[in-house]
């Protein structure tokens, strides 16, 4: 609370006149959340994260000719004494981690109640909020067909205001192609990290091959499925037009209890699919429902899975 | 199968409109709801199982529209009212004539129940006989016709129209009855004529001959209900009173009792001026005779004269309808006479006689003299135009051959002589006129609408018409040039002339008959009167010609209303034909020449009323089709 106690002051007369998706409730409820996730990280180390990549850091790594120019501080004078070569002593190098938060802000996301989108947001902010207090580097980013709007990366809690102004405006629109655009994304974001892709997954063409673009670009994925009860068991009876809210397609259904019945069916089968696709690939999956409060999604993603951690 | 609700052609106009209602709205259901959804291509997997139950789907939606149209036909065919035609020719159609009249108010039913009671009851029960497939209209018979009832099976309807009847002081009108018969009858199965009555019509003034031939070839039966049996009445049979032409503060009053039995019977007449006893007399009536009994020199009363009859012999009188007359004296009011006359002593000296008159005396150059006058008498004298006033002329000579006159000149008549007078014109009653020795008199030609009240053989005497649309009298002789001014009837000839202008214009009417149209003098140029009856209804009638015209059916005192300040007048009315006092019922009824037989015996049963069925099933159907659209079998 203290956090956004100067924070408050500047954001007051902005906050009055926006929506109240990130109201002070939210914003309490944010800072509970790191600090239950500060909990849940205890001992590690903090806000730091090895690569691959070798360079200045402490840990030894590996030995390597020298070569006219390195520092010399970096000599093995041990192995030099032992054997009488030149080699010089890699480290790996120390990096913050990047985290991509990636939300489908498709026209099937405004649909619900509460609105996908509007509890992806939620999600978002919060999962930003976390990361940002482990000194990680947050990116935001939306999507439809293509992608969208994007939070340059930035670090440290603060920040998190940033993250606020961009969700705030973002608005449900287009239709959903993942394959194309995280194509795009992965071709703009070098840096690899972290990518959690929250979606209701409804890409008419392919959601695999959205998530396989994360993958094929070493990526770590996280899906995040944005799931409205509703979507299972709408309430509709009669002779209907059914008109899909992206694409416009149509069709013309009589809906009685036995049609509903083999729709929810169908719409379990396809979120037995998106599950047993991202079990297979292990790709960390978490469904998440609109009726249930997003901090308390938060927590279950982060005990259950390795998010942040 | 008939329909005798909704014809075939109304009922299947009502189930085409309303059943094209249906499938447009059915139409306008089919058109489906839009409905967005997230991802239509989840829906495609269960649709493309659908197809395979669309022409069940189809079969559904049909069988939907089948199961309204049905019950709109049930609907429609329920309002068509259908019966088996078998059946409904097998049914009787009535008619029944409930006698309304006067004699019908004879209590000589049970229990001193009245006749019309006793038909009314009848009439409960003749409803309760109806057949399944009977029908009925209920009608009232009094001075005419009236139906109370459509014709209809429905007992409730014929049992209000039963509530609805109403005796009256008026004789029974059998030819509207008959005439009323004949054509609702007409070309109906079965049809019979039903009257329910004491038998005692009046014939006499309504004669059904005419129907003789129509009844005869319609077979239509007709059948008689006898009400009542015994005869035991005696009654008024006419009541009037007239103010003495000399003395109208005084009155004479005639009253005829009417005996229509063969006993002899003891009874007290008693008369009452404006509500006091004035006179009392016990009298004996014989058997069949009318007793006429004069009371004379009633003083004392304004306005009216009441009879009352009660028989004082111990013996029943089971109508005490005509056991009450009413009267209303003529207003007293001082007559305007204005007389142009160069002299006349026997003129002058016999308008003296009437109090009630005031004399202007003018000479004949002063015509015409200012002021508004009831009478204008011309003696000697012809005014040069027609008088805007009634007018008696005394040997009316025109100054010349030119000038106006009422009377064309042609010559005159040696020594007349009164040959020819009628008796029952008011301008000659009560004088004798046989023997007046006159010297000449004017011969003189009327015109149309003269009348000539006495005359010689060789042209007439006293001559009554219009000029102008005013009365006028003329003496045709001079009377100073006979012995008519030596006579008592010289001043009631003066006196009868001037009553007759005044009375005539007023139009007065001692007391009026029931069953009779009556013009009621109204004053002050009304175009609608209130007429208050001796219930105390009250009813707007029309005026024509400044009378009030009203068919009036019930003996008593009525009151008039009329112009702008409700200026009330009363007036009086008994009951009418004399021959109502005639109570003793007939054996036998004759009408058009066909005798009244026994009614018909309904067989009470379950009417099969076909569309409270058809009403049910509607409703059963409404009832599958809405456990089916709720339970998603037809959606």
């Amino acid at each position: 609370m203290k956090l956004f106690g100067r924070r408050q002051k500047s954001e007051k007369k902005r906050s009055a006149s926006d929506e109240d998706l990130f109201d002070e409730e939210m914003q309490r409820r944010l800072e509970v959340l790191a600090l239950v996730a500060r909990r849940i990280y205890r001992g590690r180390q903090r806000a730091e994260r090895r690569t691959r990549k070798t360079g200045a850091g402490i840990e030894f790594a590996d030995h390597r000719e020298y070569a006219p120019g390195d520092d010399f501080r970096y000599l093995d004078l041990n192995v030099y004494q032992r054997t009488g070569r030149l080699l010089i002593r890699l480290f790996e190098e120390e990096e913050d981690l990047s985290v991509y938060v990636i939300v489908d802000t498709s026209r099937s996301m405004e649909m619900g109640d509460p609105p996908k989108l509007q509890y992806a947001k939620r999600i978002a902010a919060a999962l930003s909020y976390v990361a940002l207090a482990n000194l990680d580097r947050v990116s935001v980013l939306g999507f439809s067909d293509q992608m969208e709007t994007r939070l340059a990366p930035t670090r440290g809690k603060n920040r998190i205001f940033k993250v606020f102004e961009f969700l705030r405006p973002l608005e449900a629109k287009g239709e959903t192609d993942m394959k194309t655009a995280l194509r795009t994304f992965a071709a703009q974001n070098k840096r690899r990290g972290i990518a959690i892709l929250i979606s209701d997954l409804y890409d008419p063409k392919s959601f695999e091959d959205g998530i396989n673009q994360l993958r094929y670009a070493k990526f770590d994925p996280y899906v995040l499925h944005v799931i409205d009860p509703a979507d299972a068991r709408p309430p509709l009876h009669g002779d209907v037009r059914l008109v899909d809210h992206e694409t416009g397609e149509t069709r013309e259904v009589t809906v009685t209890p036995r049609i509903l019945e083999k729709f929810a069916k169908a719409h379990a089968r396809y979120q037995q699919q998106i599950e047993e696709f991202c079990g297979n690939k292990q790709v960390n999956y978490h469904a998440l429902p609109t009726n249930v409060p997003f901090d308390e999604a938060v927590l279950r993603i982060l005990r259950e899975g390795g998010l942040l951690a | 199968m008939t329909f005798t609700g909704l014809s075939f052609t109304q009922v299947l106009t009502v189930l085409g409109a309303v059943g094209g209602g249906v499938v447009i709205l059915y139409l306008l259901k089919l058109r489906r709801r839009r409905i967005d959804v997230p991802f239509v291509k989840l829906w495609e997997q269960v649709l493309a199982e659908k197809q395979t139950t669309r022409l069940f789907s189809q079969l559904k939606r049909w069988l939907s529209l089948l199961i309204a149209l049905m019950i709109v036909a049930a609907i429609a065919f329920a309002l068509g009212d259908p019966r088996n035609a078998g059946i409904t020719e097998d049914g009787r159609t009535l008619v029944v004539l409930v006698d309304a009249s006067a004699s019908m108010q004879a209590t000589d039913e049970e229990d001193g129940q009245s006749r019309f009671e006793a038909a009314r009851e009848t009439l409960g029960e003749l409803i309760t006989e109806l057949g399944p497939t009977d029908r009925m209209l209920v009608a009232q018979l009094d001075a005419s016709a009236t139906p109370l009832s459509p014709m209809t099976s429905d007992a409730r309807v014929l049992e209000e129209a039963a509530e609805a009847l109403e005796v009256l002081d008026v004789a029974a009108n059998p030819r509207a009855g008959l005439r009323l018969a004949l054509d609702v009858l007409r070309d109906q199965p079965k049809a019979e004529v039903i009257l329910l009555s004491d038998g005692l019509l009046d014939e006499e003034r309504f004669d059904t001959s005419a129907f003789s031939e129509r009844l005869a070839e319609s077979a239509i039966a007709f059948s008689w209900e006898k009400m009542g049996e015994k005869e035991s009445n005696v009654g008024i049979g006419a009541f009037s009173v007239r103010r003495y032409p000399l003395d109208k503060s005084q009155s004479e009053v005639l009253v005829e009792l009417y005996n229509p039995t063969d006993e002899e019977r003891a009874v007290e007449l008693e008369l009452l001026g404006d509500g006091e006893t004035v006179d009392v007399q016990r009298l004996t009536v014989h058997g069949g005779e009318r007793l006429r009994r004069f009371f004379r020199n009633i003083s004392g009363v304004d306005q009216t004269l009441e009879a009352r009859l009660k028989p004082v012999d111990g013996k029943p009188d089971h109508l005490p309808a005509d056991d009450r007359a009413w009267a209303r004296l003529p207003e007293r009011r001082r007559a305007r006479v204005v007389v142009y006359s160069a002299g006349n002593l026997y003129l002058q000296a016999a308008l003296l006689l009437d109090e009630y008159l005031e004399v202007v005396e003018a000479a004949p150059s002063d015509y015409p003299l200012e002021g508004r006058f009831d009478v204008a008498i011309f003696d000697s004298f012809v005014p040069p135009s027609p008088p805007s006033t009634p007018a008696l002329y005394l040997y009316p000579v025109p100054a010349t051959d030119e000038a106006w006159a009422p009377l064309a000149v042609e010559g005159v008549i040696e020594t007349p002589y009164f040959d020819h007078i009628d008796r029952r014109h008011p301008l000659v009653q009560w004088t004798a006129l046989g023997d007046v020795n006159v010297a000449t008199a004017l011969q003189v030609e009327l015109e149309r609408g003269d009348r000539a009240v006495a005359r010689d053989d060789r042209g007439p005497l006293i001559v009554t018409g219009a000029r102008q649309d005013q009365p006028f009298v003329a003496f045709t002789f001079d009377v100073r040039q006979s012995d008519l001014p030596l006579r008592v009837a010289w001043p009631l000839l003066l006196l009868n002339t001037i009553d007759h202008f005044v009375q005539e214009r007023d139009g007065f009417v001692s007391s009026y008959e029931t069953g009779e149209t009556w013009y009621v003098p109204v004053g002050g140029g009304a175009r609608v009167a209130t007429i208050v009856d001796p219930q105390g209804h009250e009813r707007d009638v029309p005026v024509v010609d400044g009378r009030a015209v009203y068919a009036g059916v019930r003996a008593g005192m009525y009151t008039l209303r009329a112009g702008d300040d409700g200026a009330e007048e009363s007036f009086a009315a008994n009951l009418g034909p004399g021959s109502e006092s005639i109570i003793d019922p007939p054996d036998e009824v004759v009408l058009a020449g066909v005798t009244a037989g026994e009614p018909s015996q309904g067989e009470a049963g379950v009417r099969q009323e076909i569309w409270i069925y058809l009403v049910l099933l509607a409703l059963g159907i409404l009832l599958v089709e809405w456990l089916t659209y709720h339970r998603r079998m037809t959606v």
